[in-house]
């Protein structure tokens, strides 16, 4: 085999291994953010007409209050259950909420973890989304102030969390952020709270970035759209 | 290599220069449909939550 071959071989070796690295590039950067808000939509459309096919029941309705609907005691692995609205983030910004925080759940979506408490109950309501890759959802997290909203909804009612702090910067070993009553939050006392996490720095993950939220207000979806996502 | 893969093809230039787009854009589906999607989540984009570690 003659030096003109081995040469040759290598310099075209080298432009493959090139050319896969540029490939790969664009799809982290791109092709899995074209991907995801295709996901999330689907996500979306399916909790709408699911929410369109089973009938409201109205909450505020008087007399009605003690006719609560049995709700089933976790949500189901995997599947959306709410959409997460914060006006900070962007007018149109709305994500789907999911069961459990897996790397696949998380392709489709905000994971809710899966041990913490249900959306509006007492006790920590704690959610984890994509910094970067899979539609960028949580890009801006470090323009969350105090007293910005965070609006979710079951299809049946509109929850108005309140930030109270951060984004407070810590390592991923730190569980206990998720805790019902986390203790660096600066929260007392057993609430209806809210924790959004992502990581940090934007493409890393050395660390994780963290927002609190108190329950502010819930009203029924027949009453409008909260006060918090009208322009 | 990439002499060889042309020298094997069938036909005329036209011929090999469409097959060899054909192979092209079979191997970029592959790597973004199967590929990438495994390589992806060993990166440490995905590690968002708190109790992975």
């Amino acid at each position: 085999m003659s030096v003109r071959v081995v040469v040759r071989t290598f310099s075209e070796l080298c432009i493959t291994a090139g050319a896969l690295i540029v490939l790969f590039v664009v799809y982290v950067l791109f092709w899995t953010g074209v991907k995801a808000d295709h996901v999330m939509d689907d996500q979306i459309d399916l909790l709408q007409e699911r929410w369109a096919r089973e009938p409201v029941t109205p909450t505020a309705s008087p007399g009605a209050a003690e006719a609560e609907p049995v709700r089933p005691a976790r949500y189901e692995a995997g599947k959306p259950f709410a959409i997460m609205y914060i006006p900070r983030l962007g007018f149109t910004w709305n994500k789907p909420v999911l069961e459990n925080t897996a790397t696949k759940t998380l392709k489709k979506g905000l994971g809710h973890y899966a041990d913490t408490a249900r959306l509006g109950q007492k006790g920590n309501f704690a959610v984890a989304g994509h910094r970067r890759t899979y539609g960028d959802p949580f890009k801006d997290f470090p323009r969350l102030r105090r007293g910005d909203a965070v609006v979710l909804t079951d299809g049946t009612t509109w929850f108005t969390y309140r930030i109270d702090k951060g984004p407070y910067k810590t390592v991923p070993s730190d569980v206990e952020v998720i805790d019902p009553v986390p203790r660096k939050s600066g929260y007392t006392r057993s609430g209806r709270y809210l924790t959004l996490t992502t990581c940090d720095p934007e493409w890393g993950h050395s660390h994780r970035l963290i927002v609190w939220a108190h329950l502010d207000s819930t009203q029924p979806v027949e009453a409008g759209k909260p006060a918090a996502l009208r322009r | 290599m990439y002499g060889w893969i042309w020298r094997h093809l069938p036909g005329n230039a036209g011929v090999k220069a469409l097959i060899s787009l054909a192979l092209i854009v079979a191997v970029v589906y592959v790597l973004f449909q199967y590929v990438f999607p495994w390589a992806e989540p060993l990166l440490p984009f995905n590690d968002v939550t708190v109790d992975n570690q």
